[in-house]
C-alpha cells in the first residue's frame, strides 16, 4: 500500500517539475496530488509500525537502488507534503506570473524539485543515494532563495546558503564514505551493536546541524529566511531545516553514539531555545524575527531528543521515549505554526512592501484575516494552551521531570533544560506579543501601512489550513500518539508499544474544555458590552488629546528592556546623537542587533584565513628558476628521510 | 451529583472570596498609615458598577480589545481551578497540570498585552514591555520552585506535589515564591498599584483604556491571580494534608489571610524600586528557589 502511494507521489511530482514552467494549473494539480499521495504513504506507515522496504535490482551509481519509510521518516514525510502542498497554493496567490512573469515559472519548477528531492531524502537508504538526495535538496532550495536575483541582498544570502550547506555537505561525505568503510557497503539500515561507528555521530551532528541550523550553526539561517520569497521561507523554515533534525534523529536511532551524545545535544538544544528567542526578541525585520525563532524551535526538538538519548543510555528509561515523541511532535507543531506564521508575514510584506516592524502598525483593520490568523500562529509558537505548541512542550516536560525524579545524572541535564525551556516559552511570548502588536495593531505609522490590502484566497485558503491543523494538533493531540508511539519504535525498538501517556489524553479534553469556555466567555462579555452601549473615542495618552503613530512603541521600543540583558552576547550597534543646543538640528538614535555570531566570529575567522592564504600564496609566483629549487629541496629532503629511515 | 456541588464550592471559593484580598491589603495600608481607609468590601461594590457601565473604545482598537479580558479572565480561572483547595482536593489532577498553571497564567499575560497594544498608546506600550520581560525572570523563579516540589514529592501533579517539607528548603521557597506573587500582581515594590503616574506603572498602564465591564473583568482577574499565588504559597509551604478537613480549611484561610497582610505590610512600609533593580530582585526570588531546589535535592529520596 505504501509503495502504491509512493511511486505516484513521485511521478506525479517528477510530472510536475516537468510541465511546471508551462502550465501553472496542471502543476499545482500535480503538486497537490502528488503531495496528497505522498502523506497518504506517510499515513500508512503509522498504523502497522512495520514501516516499509523495497529493495530492486536496479542500479544507479553502482548500487542498487533501497527505499524505506519507517516511523520516523514518516513523520517528516508527512509534514513535507502538507506544507509542500499548502506552499504550492500560496505561492499562486504571492509569486504570480503577471507580477513575475521572468521568475514564477522558474519557483514553480524548483518548488516541486525541492519537495520531490525531500521526499527522496526521507526514502532512499543507500549512503551514495542519501548524498545525491541531499544534493538536489540542497540545490533546489538555492534556486528557490535566489528566485529574485537582482537584489544584492538575496544574492548575498543564497551564496552564504550554498557555502554553509555545502560547508555540512563535506562533513556528510566524511560520514558517509567512513560509515561505508566500515560496514564494507553503501546500504544503510539498523547497525545498532557495531559500536566501532559511534563516533561517526560527531560528524553527522555537524553536518546535519548546519542544515538544522542549531546555535551557533544558524549563521545561513536568518539571511536565507528574510530575503527568500515567503512561500520559500515557509517551506525552508517549516520543513527544510527539519530534513537536518531528520539526519541527526534517523542517525542516532540506527547507529550507536558515543556515551556523551545526550549531554552535547541537550545542551546545544538549551543554547539555541535561549539565545535564538533572544534574538528573536531583538530584531526589528519581521522575517528575521521568524527566522530566530525556528532557532529556538529546533532548540527544543533537540532538547527533546538529548533527553531520548540520554534515556536510552540510561536502561531504556520510559521518560526518553516521552521526550522522544515531544521533540518529534514538535517537528510537525514548529512545521504548522511556522508555515502559517511566514504565510502570514508573506501578506504583510506583499501588501506594504516592507520587512521593517516599525514602519507598519494598525494593519488589523485593512488585513484582518492575516492578523487574525497570525495572532492565532503567535499562541501555538509561544507555546500557550489550548493551542498545539503547548502539546509538544508538555510532553518534552513530562520526559525531562521524569529524568530529574529518577534521581540519575541525568537529572543534572533535565534540570537546566527545564529551567531553559521555561525561560525561552516566556521570551517566545514577548517576541510575538511584539511582532503581532507592532505590525498589526495600534495605527498605521507610514502611508504603505495605511494603504494596505486583504490578502487573496490562494494566500488565504492555505493560511486557514494551517490554522485548522494547529487547532486540530492542539485540541485531539491523543489522535497523533499511534504515529509517535510507531516513529519512537523505529528510533529504539525497545520502545514499542502502543500505551498512549495519560496526560496526552486528559490534555485533550482540558484543551477542548478551554477554548469552548474561551468562546463562551468571549462572545458573552462582547453581548453584554453591546448591550451596555459602546463608544468610541481617541486612545488616553495620559490627557494628551492629539496621539500621533510616531508616539507609538516601536519594535526596537519594544524589545529593549528585555534584549538589554542578553546584550552581552546580541553585540548590539548603537548610533545615538545627542540633543544639543538651543536650537538641536534632529536627534538619532538607532539600535540594530548585528548577525552577531556571523559579523564577530565567522568573519573575522574567514579574513584571518584568507590572509594566511594570501602568505602561501607567495611561494607560487611563476619563476621557473625557483621552481627548479623546490623541487630539488624537496628531493633533497625525502632522501634525507629516506636515508633517516634506514639507520638503525 | 457530588462532583457538581464540589465544582459550584470551589467556583464560589475562586468567584466570590478573591474580591475580598485587594480590601484586605488597603485595609491593612490604612491602618498602618493610620487612617479609616475603603472598606474592604470596596471591590465588590466597584466590579457591580463597572459591570453596569457602558464602554469606551480606543478609535484605534479592534473589537479584540474587549474580548480579550475574557480571555485572560478565563484563563486565570482555569489555572486556578487546577490548583487543590486544602480539603476539597484539586478539581481537575492530571500528570503535568503543574506546567498547565503556569501556561494558562501565560496566557493570560499574553492576551493582556495583546490587547494593551491594541490602542497604540505609549503608556500601554511601557507597560506591556515590562509586563512580559519581567515575566522572563518570574518564569524562572516559577519553574524552579515548580521542580523543586517535583523533586520533594516525586510527583507531577498539583494534588500531591504540594507536600510540604518543614525545614530550610520550605523556607527558601516561601521567600522566593513570596516575591514571585508581588512581581506577578505588580504590588509595591515592584509595581506601585495606587500611583497617579502612567510612567512608573506596570499593570495599571496596561488597562489604562479599558472600561465598563471588560475592566471589571480584569479587576476581577486580577483578584483571583493574586489569591491563587497566596493559596499556592501557603499550600506549598505549611503541611496540611494530614489535618481534619475543618482544620485544613480553617489553616488554609489563615494562611492565605497571613499573606495578604504581609503583602499590606510590605507596601506599607517599603517604597517602590526603581525599575533597574527589579530584575536584580527577580534574580534573588529565581536563586532562592534554585536553593530551595538543592536542598530539596539533597533531603534523600522521598
Amino acid at each position: 500500500m505504501t509503495g502504491l502511494l509512493l511511486l505516484p507521489a513521485v511521478i506525479l511530482l517528477v510530472m510536475a517539475v516537468v510541465v511546471g514552467a508551462r502550465w501553472p494549473r496542471l502543476w499545482l494539480g500535480f503538486t497537490l496530488a502528488g503531495a496528497g499521495a505522498a502523506l497518504g504513504a506517510a499515513l500508512t506507515v503509522f498504523p502497522s509500525g512495520g514501516g516499509w522496504e523495497w529493495q530492486s535490482k536496479f542500479l544507479l551509481g553502482g548500487e542498487t537502488v533501497h527505499l524505506r519509510l519507517d516511523g520516523v521518516s514518516a513523520v517528516f514525510m508527512a509534514l513535507a507534503a502538507v506544507v509542500g502542498g499548502a506552499g504550492a497554493v500560496y505561492a499562486r496567490g504571492y509569486w504570480p506570473d503577471h507580477g513575475h512573469p521572468a521568475t514564477a515559472p522558474r519557483g514553480r519548477v524548483w518548488w516541486s524539485a525541492l519537495v520531490l528531492s525531500m521526499l527522496l531524502v526521507l526514502t532512499v537508504s543507500n549512503g551514495l543515494h542519501f548524498l545525491m538526495a541531499w544534493e538536489a535538496f540542497a540545490i533546489s532550495g538555492y534556486f528557490l532563495l535566489t528566485l529574485d536575483p537582482r537584489k544584492p541582498a538575496v544574492r548575498a544570502a543564497g551564496w552564504l546558503y550554498l557555502a554553509t550547506s555545502h560547508a555540512g555537505t563535506v562533513c556528510l561525505f566524511a560520514f558517509f564514505t567512513l560509515l561505508a568503510a566500515r560496514t564494507g557497503g553503501w546500504d544503510l539500515g539498523p547497525l545498532r551493536a557495531d559500536a566501532s561507528c559511534a563516533p561517526l555521530f560527531w560528524l553527522a551532528l555537524a553536518g546535519f546541524g548546519m542544515k538544522a541550523g542549531f546555535f551557533p550553526l544558524h549563521i545561513w539561517l536568518p539571511s536565507a529566511h528574510a530575503n527568500a520569497p515567503s512561500h520559500v521561507s515557509a517551506i525552508m523554515s517549516g520543513v527544510a531545516i527539519k530534513m537536518g533534525v531528520y539526519g541527526i534523529v534517523r542517525f542516532s536511532g540506527w547507529l550507536p553514539v558515543p556515551p556523551a551524545a545526550g549531554w552535547v545535544v541537550i545542551g546545544l538544544g538549551a543554547l539555541s531555545a535561549l539565545l535564538g528567542i533572544a534574538f528573536a526578541l531583538a530584531q526589528n525585520d519581521f522575517k528575521r524575527l521568524l527566522a530566530y525563532c525556528s532557532v529556538e524551535n529546533i532548540g527544543i526538538i533537540l532538547i527533546g531528543l538529548g533527553a531520548a538519548l540520554l534515556g536510552r543510555e540510561h536502561g531504556d528509561a520510559g521518560w526518553g521515549r516521552l521526550a522522544l515523541a515531544g521533540a518529534l511532535l514538535h517537528v510537525w507543531n514548529h512545521g504548522a505554526f511556522k508555515t502559517l506564521l511566514f504565510f502570514g508575514a508573506g501578506s504583510v510584506l506583499h501588501a506594504t512592501g516592507t520587512r521593517e516592524m516599525s514602519r507598519l502598525g494598525g494593519l488589523w483593520r485593512r488585513m484582518p484575516w492575516t492578523a487574525g490568523l497570525f495572532a492565532l500562529g503567535s499562541v501555538a509558537v509561544a507555546g500557550l494552551p489550548p493551542l498545539n505548541g503547548f502539546v509538544s512542550e508538555l510532553l518534552i516536560y513530562l520526559g525531562l521531570f521524569d529524568a530529574v525524579a529518577g534521581r540519575q545524572a541525568s537529572a543534572w541535564a533535565a534540570m537546566p533544560a527545564v529551567i531553559v525551556l521555561a525561560m525561552s516559552g516566556a521570551l517566545a511570548l514577548a517576541a510575538f506579543a511584539k511582532a503581532g502588536a507592532i505590525i498589526f495593531l495600534g495605527a498605521a505609522r507610514t502611508k504603505p501601512a495605511a494603504a494596505a490590502h486583504e490578502c487573496d484566497g490562494w494566500m488565504r485558503g492555505p493560511m486557514l489550513a494551517l490554522a485548522g491543523i494547529c487547532l486540530v494538533l492542539g485540541l485531539a493531540p491523543v489522535l497523533l500518539w499511534p504515529a509517535l508511539a510507531s516513529a519512537a519504535a523505529a528510533w529504539h525498538p525497545a520502545w514499542a508499544g502502543a500505551m498512549s501517556p495519560e496526560p496526552l489524553a486528559t490534555l485533550g479534553w482540558v484543551n477542548l474544555g478551554l477554548a469552548a469556555t474561551l468562546a463562551a466567555a468571549g462572545s458573552w462579555l462582547w453581548r453584554k458590552v453591546r448591550a451596555n452601549n459602546l463608544r468610541r473615542a481617541p486612545t488616553w495618552d495620559c490627557g494628551y488629546g492629539v496621539p500621533s503613530a510616531k508616539m507609538q512603541y516601536t519594535s526596537g521600543s519594544f524589545a529593549g528592556l528585555a534584549a538589554g540583558w542578553f546584550g552581552w552576547v546580541l553585540r548590539p550597534v548603537r548610533t545615538l546623537r545627542r540633543v544639543r543646543g538651543h536650537f538641536p538640528a534632529h536627534a538619532l538614535r538607532l539600535e540594530r542587533v548585528p548577525e552577531t555570531v556571523l559579523e564577530r566570529v565567522v568573519f573575522p575567522a574567514g579574513g584571518y584565513v584568507m590572509e594566511v592564504s594570501t602568505a602561501v600564496r607567495r611561494l607560487q609566483h611563476g619563476r621557473l628558476s625557483a621552481y627548479i629549487l623546490y623541487v630539488v629541496a624537496g628531493l633533497a629532503a625525502l632522501g634525507v628521510l629516506v636515508f633517516m629511515e634506514s639507520l638503525p | 451529583m457530588k462532583s457538581l456541588l464540589d465544582l459550584i464550592l470551589r467556583l464560589d471559593c475562586w468567584l466570590l472570596l478573591a474580591p475580598l484580598l485587594p480590601g484586605i491589603i488597603n485595609k491593612v495600608k490604612a491602618w498602618v498609615a493610620g487612617r479609616r481607609g475603603p472598606p474592604v468590601l470596596q471591590l465588590y461594590y466597584d466590579l457591580a458598577r463597572l459591570w453596569k457601565k457602558s464602554v469606551v473604545m480606543s478609535t484605534l482598537a479592534s473589537p479584540a480589545f474587549v474580548i480579550l479580558p475574557a480571555v485572560t479572565w478565563v484563563a486565570l480561572l482555569g489555572a486556578a481551578m487546577l490548583l487543590p483547595l486544602g480539603p476539597l482536593g484539586a478539581g481537575l489532577s492530571f500528570r503535568g497540570d503543574a506546567l498547565l498553571m503556569l501556561y494558562l497564567l501565560a496566557l493570560g499575560r499574553f492576551a493582556t498585552a495583546w490587547a494593551a497594544m491594541e490602542t497604540g498608546s505609549a503608556f500601554e506600550g511601557m507597560g506591556t514591555v515590562r509586563e512580559v520581560s519581567y515575566a522572563v525572570l518570574a518564569e524562572a523563579a516559577m519553574i524552579a520552585a515548580v521542580l523543586s516540589l517535583s523533586v520533594q514529592s516525586g510527583s507531577l501533579s498539583l494534588a500531591t506535589m504540594l507536600t510540604p517539607s518543614l525545614g530550610a528548603s520550605a523556607v527558601l521557597l516561601a521567600a522566593g515564591l513570596f516575591i514571585v506573587l508581588l512581581a506577578e500582581n505588580c504590588r509595591v515594590p515592584f509595581d506601585d498599584p495606587n500611583t497617579h503616574l502612567e510612567l512608573t506603572m506596570i499593570h495599571e498602564a496596561m488597562v489604562l483604556d479599558h472600561s465598563g465591564p471588560p475592566l471589571a473583568a480584569i479587576l476581577h482577574g486580577a483578584s483571583m491571580k493574586l489569591l491563587l499565588f497566596a493559596v499556592l504559597l501557603v499550600q506549598a509551604v505549611l503541611p496540611m494534608q494530614h489535618l481534619q478537613p475543618l482544620a485544613a480549611a480553617g489553616l488554609l484561610a489563615g494562611g492565605v489571610l497571613g499573606v495578604t497582610v504581609a503583602v499590606g505590610l510590605v507596601e506599607s512600609l517599603l517604597a517602590r524600586f526603581a525599575f533597574r533593580r527589579v530584575p536584580l530582585l527577580l534574580t534573588a526570588a529565581f536563586l532562592l528557589c534554585l536553593f530551595a531546589l538543592l536542598v530539596a535535592w539533597k533531603g534523600g529520596v522521598p
